[in-house]
């Protein structure tokens, strides 16, 4: 039996007893402790932590999306590691986080479905009852369609300003349940069932300047963290939110954006996409993460938030790394196409 | 003095989500420097209380500073000002239990009845910047993290350049300071909007100084070319907007001939007018030539707005002063600041019911409220912040 004691970002602590054999997430839900996770099998990174002293290391039998530097760095998956001694964890969300809110399953309706892009749904519910329902701005749910067995995570694209609506970024995906939910049978007042709310990718309390970095529907709890940026106490920090998505003609939310931007003169924009085809173009030609790598970072304390593909999520990582950006201060959330894996975000 | 940034706004398109920010701005522009009381209004050891974006705000004034502080006590949420308690020249005392809090900082100092209290030193009252310059105490209201404030300059009117009888800044050395303050029974934003409208002057066709000065101020102004607003954007600086009567962009419109109506007076006379965020307005050689009317219009609630009415004039010797004083006293005050200025507040009070009932999403707006929504896509734009209402349940964040 090891004690493992979890460090919250808001000074919070919490001491878990780890069995042999036994994984620390798993650990600390039969405690109680009601860490952040989601696949449970190593592949989404949600319950990650950093080791700050100790011997916690990823069971030999499981693959997990660990890459190998951050492994090197003290990253671990909670839900795929064992205690081999007493060890020290830092959690990269406040406790307030996992203790304030409770998860729970709440019924809503489909109040509008619109089509700001061909392949992308907007899809806005109305909660039906539960007027208790909150969340942090970049968090996610899951929802159950009508007739479906299995549920589908999505990130809120909105804030707890605008419940008892929320809003969705869906992605249109050959076969995928929900796209052809939406594509064919989707009305006005349909009841969705969601689940939440879910996930550790919430903005930080800091004065320092924020990349936002989004690919494709990764733009949903992007949009929600600029618009909780505008409600947030202080003078807000310089902001560069870098949008890119497939081509010109799957490019959307460019209005909604340019409105962030009227409303916060702080908020710089660089809008992307992989293929250009119009030479008047303004969209510079290439993925989000390439878009950003000429900005200079002139504050250390820079923090950096990602949505989208793994793929994006690394290369962004890397290259902030590079640029100068410190690990512990980018954040990610990955979206994963059903087809890959059990989220369909 | 254009619009900065990368993006060029909509700016005559009746784009109502361009300024939904404004429309969310029930309580007003929160992080922001307010007129809260003349300098003469609090003397040496008095407490006043104010409400400004409904907060409620304690003034005191000890060895000549003022301090702000939340007038209310952090024990039972007594209104300290109500029976003001000063037993210190550093302290304030909650005149119920005796609760006594630094003025500095809001500390609990000592519990009249219970020094050695634990709570001592624990418990604190909010405290707020307070800038005193030209007669007035600024009070700069909003959150507790907005530091360092900005410099009071930036939430004044910009100093006038472009004319060369350019009236006087309120912080000039020179400048004379005189008006009056009083409460006005309407959202801030009806005051604000009425006191640039272009197309308001109806109101004001047969008041007393038009009919003493002879004075033709036309019945309304319609903008014509594009440069008739000017968008002031000062790195660092105030925010808002210029109506260029003073120029062609305006047409004044002096008759009506469908209902038979003339502006009177054989003098014309354009007094051109500002606005600045948070909201407040220069009104430029008026209420005579060389003289600037200052207003502001401080939410005290979503109801009600505090109207202050400032003039500002020139005076370089004591003689001037005293010339000044007896124009002020006897022909601005009583024929500028009140008979002119309560028709403004009476129209502003008229809408108020309309607007409280969504009229926000109800009214018709014509071809001279361009300024109008001008103005609000500017405020949505640089405000630092909508003050929520305190009946709100806070979000976290």
């Amino acid at each position: 039996m090891r004690t493992v004691t979890l460090h919250f970002e808001d000074g919070e602590q919490r001491r878990i007893k780890v069995r042999e054999g036994e994984f620390v997430l798993d650990a600390a839900l039969r405690q109680g402790v009601p860490l952040v996770h989601q696949c449970r099998s190593g592949s989404c990174s949600t319950c990650v932590a950093q080791l700050i002293t100790g011997n916690i290391e990823t069971a030999s039998d499981r693959s997990t999306s660990l890459l190998a530097i951050e492994a090197a760095e003290g990253k671990r998956l909670l839900c795929s590691s064992y205690a081999h001694a007493d060890s020290e964890l830092a959690l990269h969300y406040p406790a307030s986080l996992i203790y304030g809110t409770r998860i729970k399953v709440v019924e809503a309706s489909v109040a509008a479905l619109e089509w700001p892009a061909p392949s992308v749904a907007r899809l806005t519910l109305e909660l039906a009852t539960d007027r208790d329902f909150t969340f942090r701005s970049g968090q996610y749910v899951r929802l159950k369609i009508p007739g479906a067995n299995e549920w589908r995570s999505y990130s809120i694209a909105s804030t707890v300003r605008e419940l008892p609506c929320l809003h969705f970024l869906i992605r249109i995906l050959e076969g995928g349940v929900v796209s052809e939910y939406l594509r064919t049978r989707c009305r006005q007042g349909d009841e969705i069932l969601i689940e939440g709310p879910m996930g550790a990718f919430i903005l930080r309390p800091v004065k320092a300047p924020q990349i936002f970095i989004a690919g494709g529907t990764g733009l949903a709890p992007i949009m929600a963290m600029l618009d909780e940026m505008r409600y947030r106490p202080g003078p807000r920090p310089p902001m560069l939110l870098s949008f890119g998505c497939a081509s010109e003609r799957q490019f959307f939310y460019r209005d909604e954006i340019e409105l962030r931007q009227w409303w916060m003169p702080e908020l710089r924009v660089i809008l992307s996409a992989d293929r250009v085809e119009n030479r008047n173009s303004d969209l510079y030609e290439g993925n989000p993460v390439a878009a950003v790598a000429r900005e200079p970072i002139t504050d250390r304390e820079t923090v950096a938030y990602l949505c989208g593909p793994p793929t994006m999520i690394e290369a962004g990582r890397r290259q902030l790394t590079e640029m100068g950006l410190a690990p512990e201060h980018i954040y990610a959330e990955q979206f994963l196409p059903s087809a890959i894996s059990l989220a369909g975000r | 003095m254009e619009a900065k940034g990368n993006i060029s706004p909509n700016l005559t398109a009746g784009s109502a989500r361009q300024y939904q920010p404004y429309l969310e701005a029930e309580w007003g522009f929160k992080n922001s420097w307010y007129p809260a009381l003349f300098s003469s209004e609090l003397e040496e050891n008095q407490i006043k209380g104010v409400t400004i974006l409904g907060r409620e705000i304690a003034l005191r004034r000890a060895r000549g500073q003022v301090y702000a502080l939340d007038d209310r006590c952090a024990h039972r949420g007594v209104r300290m000002s109500l029976r003001p308690t000063c037993l210190t020249d550093e302290t304030i005392t909650c005149w119920y239990h005796g609760f006594t809090y630094n003025l500095r900082d809001g500390i609990l100092r000592t519990i009249v009845a219970s020094p050695d209290d634990p709570l001592i030193g624990k418990i604190r009252l909010r405290t707020y910047p307070v800038a005193e310059r030209a007669g007035i105490i600024f009070v700069f209201v909003g959150d507790e993290e907005y530091q360092p404030a900005p410099p009071l300059e930036a939430d004044l009117p910009i100093r006038i350049s472009d004319d060369k009888n350019a009236v006087a800044h309120i912080l000039d050395e020179q400048a004379y300071v005189r008006g009056i303050h009083r409460r006005g029974n309407s959202n801030w934003r009806l005051a604000v909007e009425n006191g640039f409208d272009p197309g308001h002057l109806l109101i004001h066709w047969d008041n007393q100084i038009i009919a003493a000065t002879d004075r033709n101020l036309g019945l309304g102004a319609l903008p014509v070319t594009e440069d008739a607003i000017k968008i002031i954007d000062e790195p660092g600086g105030p925010k808002g907007m210029m109506n260029m009567y003073n120029t062609r962009a305006y047409k004044f419109f002096g008759e009506n001939r469908e209902i038979g109506l003339k502006a009177r007076g054989k003098k014309p006379y354009y007094a051109r007018t500002s606005v600045f965020l948070p909201g407040l307005l220069l009104v430029e050689h008026w209420p005579a030539p060389g003289w600037a009317q200052y207003e502001w219009y401080v939410p005290i609630d979503n109801r009600h707005h505090e109207y202050w009415e400032v003039l500002v004039g020139r005076c370089t010797s004591p003689q001037e002063r005293q010339e000044a004083e007896y124009l002020y006293e006897h022909f601005f005050e009583p024929l500028a600041l009140k008979d002119f200025n309560d028709n403004d507040l009476f129209a502003r009070e008229a809408m108020q019911s309309f607007y409280e009932q969504g009229g926000w999403e109800r009214e018709n707006l014509c071809a001279f409220d361009d300024a109008t929504i001008v103005w609000r896509k500017i405020a949505s734009r640089f405000n630092r912040g909508i003050q929520e209402s305190p009946h709100r349940r806070t979000i976290h964040s």
